[in-house]
């Protein structure tokens, strides 16, 4: 309640508007995938798929190279993402186009708040997941496997065809965890390119540094839920490791792709304010000071549900800490109205970009900057920039070996 | 098919085990047999696997036919329950009013349709109708597959997959996550809803993470998300899933097909490394069983030259783990194996 105290009547009914707004594009995106439906439970043929990232291994078993798992994998077995299959000693992803969820968002609802701010993104995902998170918002997808959930086939080039008739300059693959489906994000971002429809991934970051280097070619933006600053958090409550994740981040930087940072504070797991200090050194110290960072608020589900929702003071004092430790642009998330979702001048302090609910006023920024005092504010506003984007090359002499299967 | 009833009586097939037993007693070193015709009742204080061959078992193909195998399997359970009746045996384990959920795995190599059409026969003896019988696993597509006639409606013994449960994927599994151990799962209405009793119905063969797929891990089928449960060689993974409460509370007995067991390259099916053992294991003890059966693996693949499980890099961890949870007893000096006959640790080359 104390949220909504904070709202006066005309934000009220913006947001109002707003979520009318969502209901009619996805009412319009039911009919453009109406016929699409996969029906017999069992994953499609047409969504079965040569994989990339693995290497042969003897007596017909591959090593999937897509993820820090690096999963063993038999002929018939699938890896631990649920979605990758051993077919007679080749590894097939079965969810190329296999799609569990089709929305049309708020870009500011992945969230991306940097990034083309009042546009929406046509947003994907398909089943499976490379981590196990118990406090996971979206487990009913991807914690399953891909016949166990409805499903539509929408080959890439439809998707794009999707993208471009209902007005959204981006596709956000999003929802359950988009890397283990990569060989689909990869292929539908690179033909949005050519169709100058931009792509976002909304991602745990649990991904070999080749595949993901590979896949930035044709990405636009990038977020990634840290979910934690310690390994003891990933290992109980993701089933992780947090040093991947954080390779991830430092790939990301070092590319130069617009990256923004997520980090879902629970109580008494992850909140601790030296536990916060900690992350926000790390982040402006290897990503830099102008990375947006959001403090997202935490509800009870899936295996966490024994704990409360996370106190607003909790994520005022975690946004307090990173900006103390010099971050510039830090964000409270999954709370309705909170002073803590506006964009602000660094400068000058005035609001450059408002946000209550999913609408958004962005008229404080110009050309890229402060209205008020014409500081530059970091990220993509543009759809020319988004798509000009081209990845740094890696520092040093490391290089990428060619997708797809490797011999052992 | 082969059959073995017109091949033998039961007297003579009586005869011939008590005789082997006495051959495997001498030729298994020191690991505990027991004669089958002579049979005490089970020690409380030791794990009783019953391990049954004939040479009907072992043919190639479709395999036995569904009677030789309840055949077999009376004389067996005759075995493991120690009594001097079939019916006496299962009615210590299954009631008539029961409905029955046999788990066969169809991943892979699978369970033979006549291994679990005869355990379906075997328990006919004590009045439960087949109808009330279900062969299940994780999909009808996959049941098919592996040979098996589908059916969930009439006279005869249910065979579908939990897929065929509702009208929408993932309608099959339970809307509640059950835990057990680090890992959360929804587990199968057929196990929830559709059965009072529940059997483990596996294949003896290699696994190329778990060293042995069992009548334990054979539960991976019965949860929605086995992919979670496979890191550290599947270890306590297995354990794990065979300890969720509701597959614990029900399980009443395990019988695994070693007609033609995989020594090395599973869970595929790989001919070259199948051989004809001709056996059934059955016990109340699943941790027991796949101890036995990984015995017999383990045997098998040092008879050819093959490194044991530990050096290839997948021991069978799960076994111990299987016993830390309670489930059953995991070290072979304190399990008393049946051998009905050839000997059990008769491998061949």
């Amino acid at each position: 309640m104390e949220d909504i105290k904070r709202t006066n009547r005309r934000e009220f009914l913006r947001a109002a508007g707003a979520g009318a707004c969502a209901l009619c594009a996805a009412r319009a995106l039911a009919e453009d995938v109406a016929g699409n439906r996969v029906t017999d439970g069992a994953h499609p043929q047409a969504a079965v798929h040569d994989a990339m990232w693995f290497e042969h291994l003897p007596d017909k078993a591959v090593r999937c190279l897509l993820c820090p798992r690096e999963c063993v994998v038999a002929e018939v077995e699938r890896g631990y993402c649920g979605v990758r299959e051993n077919q007679g000693g080749d590894y097939k992803t079965l969810v190329y186009g296999n799609l569990c969820s089709i929305n049309i968002d708020p870009i500011e609802k992945k969230p991306l708040y940097h990034y083309l701010p009042r546009t929406m993104a046509l947003s994907v995902a398909t089943a499976g997941c490379n981590m196990e998170c118990k406090f996971c918002q979206n487990w009913r997808i991807s914690q399953f496997r891909p016949e166990q959930v409805d499903s539509l086939l929408i080959p890439p080039e439809n998707l794009v065809r999707i993208a471009r008739t209902r007005a959204s300059p981006t596709m956000a693959f999003t929802y359950s965890e988009p890397v283990v489906f990569y060989e689909y994000m990869h292929d539908a971002a690179a033909a949005g390119r050519k169709q100058s429809v931009g792509s976002v991934m909304i991602s745990n970051g649990y991904i070999r540094e080749p595949a993901l280097r590979q896949l930035c070619k044709h990405l636009t933006g990038v977020k990634v839920d840290l979910k934690a600053f310690t390994e003891k958090f990933y290992t109980q409550q993701c089933a992780a490791h947090l040093k991947p994740v954080l390779e991830t981040l430092e790939v990301l930087a070092d590319m130069g792709i617009h990256t923004e940072v997520v980090v879902l504070l629970i109580p008494t797991l992850n909140d601790s304010p030296a536990e916060t200090a900690q992350m926000a050194k790390w982040l402006v110290s290897h990503m830099g000071p102008d990375v947006p960072l959001h403090f997202s608020r935490f509800h009870p589900t899936y295996r966490v549900k024994n704990l409360p929702p996370t106190p607003i003071a909790t994520l005022d004092r975690a946004r307090k800490i990173a900006m103390d430790a010099g971050m510039r642009y830090v964000y409270v998330g999954n709370v309705a109205f909170h002073e803590g979702s506006n964009t602000y001048c660094p400068k000058c302090g005035k609001v450059v970009i408002k946000r209550v609910g999913y609408n958004t006023d962005a008229s404080g920024l110009r050309d890229g900057g402060c209205a008020s005092c014409g500081q530059k504010i970091p990220g993509v506003w543009t759809q020319e920039q988004a798509l000009a984007f081209k990845p740094k090359a890696a520092k040093g002499p490391k290089t990428s070996p060619a997708p797809g299967a490797a011999k052992s | 098919m082969t059959r073995c009833s017109d091949r033998m009586t039961r007297r003579t097939f009586l005869a011939r085990a008590a005789a082997t037993s006495t051959v495997a007693a001498s030729a298994a070193s020191a690991l505990p047999l027991a004669s089958c015709a002579e049979s005490p009742p089970p020690s409380p204080n030791r794990s009783r696997v019953v391990i049954i061959r004939h040479d009907a078992l072992a043919a190639d193909g479709q395999g036995p036919a569904p009677e030789c195998v309840r055949e077999l399997l009376d004389e067996a359970a005759r075995a493991l329950a120690g009594d001097a009746k079939a019916a006496d045996a299962w009615a210590r384990w299954f009631k008539p009013e029961d409905r029955l959920a046999v788990k066969v795995n169809c991943l892979g190599l699978p369970t033979k349709p006549a291994v679990a059409l005869g355990l379906a026969a075997a328990v006919g003896a004590i009045g439960l109708p087949p109808q009330r019988v279900t062969l299940w696993d994780r999909t009808s597509h996959e049941l098919r597959r592996a040979g098996y006639t589908l059916r969930t409606t009439g006279d005869g013994v249910r065979c579908f997959g939990t897929d065929a449960l509702g009208s929408r994927p993932g309608d099959g599994y339970s809307a509640d996550v059950y835990t057990s151990g680090a890992t959360g799962s929804l587990i199968s209405r057929i196990v929830l809803d559709e059965c009072t009793a529940l059997a483990s119905a596996a294949v003896l063969k290699d696994h190329n993470l778990a060293g042995i797929t069992g009548v334990m891990k054979n539960f991976y089928g019965a949860i929605h998300n086995p992919n979670k449960y496979h890191d550290n060689g599947c270890d306590p993974f297995i354990a794990d899933a065979c300890a969720q409460k509701p597959i614990r509370d029900r399980l009443r007995l395990v019988l695994s097909d070693a007609t033609r067991p995989q020594y090395h390259g599973g869970p595929a099916p790989r001919r070259q490394w199948q051989w004809p053992y001709g056996g059934l294991i059955l016990s109340t003890d699943p941790v027991a069983a796949d101890r036995v059966g990984c015995e017999i693996l383990e045997r098998k693949r040092a008879a050819v030259g093959m490194k044991p499980l530990e050096a290839a890099k997948r021991p069978a961890r799960h076994i111990a783990s299987g016993e830390a949870r309670g489930l059953g007893t995991a070290k072979l000096e304190r399990i008393e194996v049946v051998s009905i006959g050839r000997a059990w640790l008769d491998v061949g080359q």
